[in-house]
């Protein structure tokens, strides 16, 4: 059980997923979910694991999101209780929420995305994915698959028959043009996942240039250590 | 500062990866390992187009140890990376360029690999290893494992003198299918090996129910009724 979104920035070019679950480990099932210049993917609910590869090969084949779509729901006999997403190159997004998923589920596709979810504590979790992606086009999109799954969280996120499900696991994954992910942050086991995916997301972001300039320049590079301590120290006089 | 063990189980044949390190989300290096085909772990100054490359020509049919020369005449920096490659013949290389932060080395087994650098010396590598071999029946994730904790119990990473604490962590152990059969990470956590013995401990216990709602999800219980261990 989870809610995610998946994306194509309009702008950018750039491929993404947040997601948000009770499961543990729910990056898990973003693996093959993304391909540069290619689309991106998911199946949740019951996930079907080799559904990411055969939409993202379909996709690499040309066919459309929603002919992708419909491949996966041909080729697999259980999908009334999947939900399934796709987007592809061309910003189209399709995306279907199975009969038999449980809970309140359902799902929504717009120009370069698709939102889905299950377990949910209403309708209104759905519509805030949406709006907390949409509410700041400009801003780049890892920042807004974050703000998609705070806003879902925020809204009362998941819910069982004993009440609220808490976000055990979140995951924010980024391709750009490359052959490898541009950012791919995980919780796998904590008690406020998204709060968690949030704080190391804001460490992580300032140290992606350093490690990539590192790698082409050895020989003149800053330690690691160095580099951490001007971070810190960066901060420090933030705090004020 | 990172260290890590490769590995191809002799048993099963799955491949599997180990690491740890100081940098925040180390597992994100997911182009490291592919199903049926081999591992790539590049590390210290590291391109991340290399592990994906590599991969390629392993696929193509090149063997590690050429692989190894192509990657040589092809990076003026060489002497700074760390690599480990290992193929689905349990073919084994690696590689410590002389430039890669004190102390770094590696060792090469007949089925894995163990490695590191910004070590406190090579007892970590040492540790890596008695940690990976201590349970040779065990399953290749706990072994895996194993050896990080070997490595950390070891004394770990060290630079200018002082030890330095691993903050990210990742097991990853994939099969003939596509998706990983194990992958769990720690981004960033103070005592972040410990964390991932703490999350995989919690994900054994739900492993089963996990592949069973994937293949047969009209016969699943709800996830919640499995209660979290307390």
């Amino acid at each position: 059980m989870a809610y995610a979104l998946i994306a194509r920035c309009p702008r950018s070019g750039q491929l993404g997923i947040g997601i948000a679950s009770y499961s543990i480990a729910a990056g898990l099932y973003c693996d093959g979910a993304l391909r540069a210049n290619t689309g991106a993917t998911l199946t949740q609910g019951a996930p079907n694991p080799r559904n990411n590869y055969l939409a993202i090969s379909l996709l690499a084949q040309g066919r459309t999101a929603k002919q992708a779509l419909a491949e996966l729901l041909a080729n697999d006999s259980d999908c009334e209780y999947r939900q399934v997403a796709v987007v592809d190159r061309e910003n189209q997004a399709a995306a279907y929420s199975g009969d038999r998923v449980r809970g309140w589920a359902g799902c929504r596709t717009g120009n370069g995305f698709a939102a889905l979810g299950d377990m949910l504590a209403g309708e209104q979790v759905l519509d805030a994915l949406v709006t907390g992606f949409e509410a700041a086009p400009q801003a780049g999109l890892d920042e807004r698959l974050l703000a998609a799954l705070e806003s879902a969280g925020g809204v009362g996120g998941m819910a069982g028959a004993r009440g609220r499900l808490p976000e055990r696991s979140a995951a924010l994954i980024v391709w750009g043009g490359r052959t490898y992910n541009e950012i791919d942050i995980r919780v796998d086991l904590h008690e406020r996942a998204i709060e968690e995916l949030r704080r190391i997301y804001g460490d992580y972001m300032p140290s992606i240039a350093y490690y990539e300039e590192r790698a082409r320049n050895p020989r003149n590079a800053i330690p690691a250590m160095e580099f951490a301590d001007m971070l810190k120290a960066g901060r420090a006089r933030e705090a004020g | 500062m990172t260290y890590s063990i490769i590995a191809r189980c002799p048993r099963s044949g799955r491949f599997g990866v180990g690491s740890t390190t100081f940098s925040i989300a180390c597992g994100r290096r997911s182009e490291s390992i592919r199903p049926n085909v081999g591992i790539s772990k590049s590390q210290a100054y590291y391109l991340r187009h290399v592990d994906p490359m590599v991969l390629n020509l392993l696929e193509q049919g090149y063997t590690p140890r050429r692989i190894m020369r192509v990657l040589e005449a092809d990076d003026p920096d060489f002497d700074y990376r760390q690599i480990g490659i290992i193929d689905g013949e349990s073919n084994v290389v690696a590689h410590t360029g002389a430039g890669v932060g004190k102390w770094a080395g590696h060792t090469v087994g007949p089925y894995y690999a163990a490695y590191g650098n910004g070590l406190a010396g090579p007892q970590t590598v040492e540790g890596i290893v008695r940690g990976f071999l201590e349970q040779p029946e065990a399953p290749l994730e706990e072994r895996l494992l194993r050896a990080l904790e070997g490595g950390r119990d070891a004394g770990g990473q060290m630079s200018n003198g002082r030890h330095r604490p691993e903050r990210s962590a990742w097991i990853r152990v994939v099969d003939r299918g596509y998706a990983p059969e194990i992958d769990l990470r720690v981004d960033l956590h103070e005592r972040t090996v410990a964390e991932l013995r703490r999350i995989l401990e919690e994900y054994k216990r739900y492993r089963t129910y996990y592949e069973k709602r994937c293949t047969h999800p009209g016969a699943a219980v709800p996830e919640e009724d499995l209660l979290p261990a307390r």
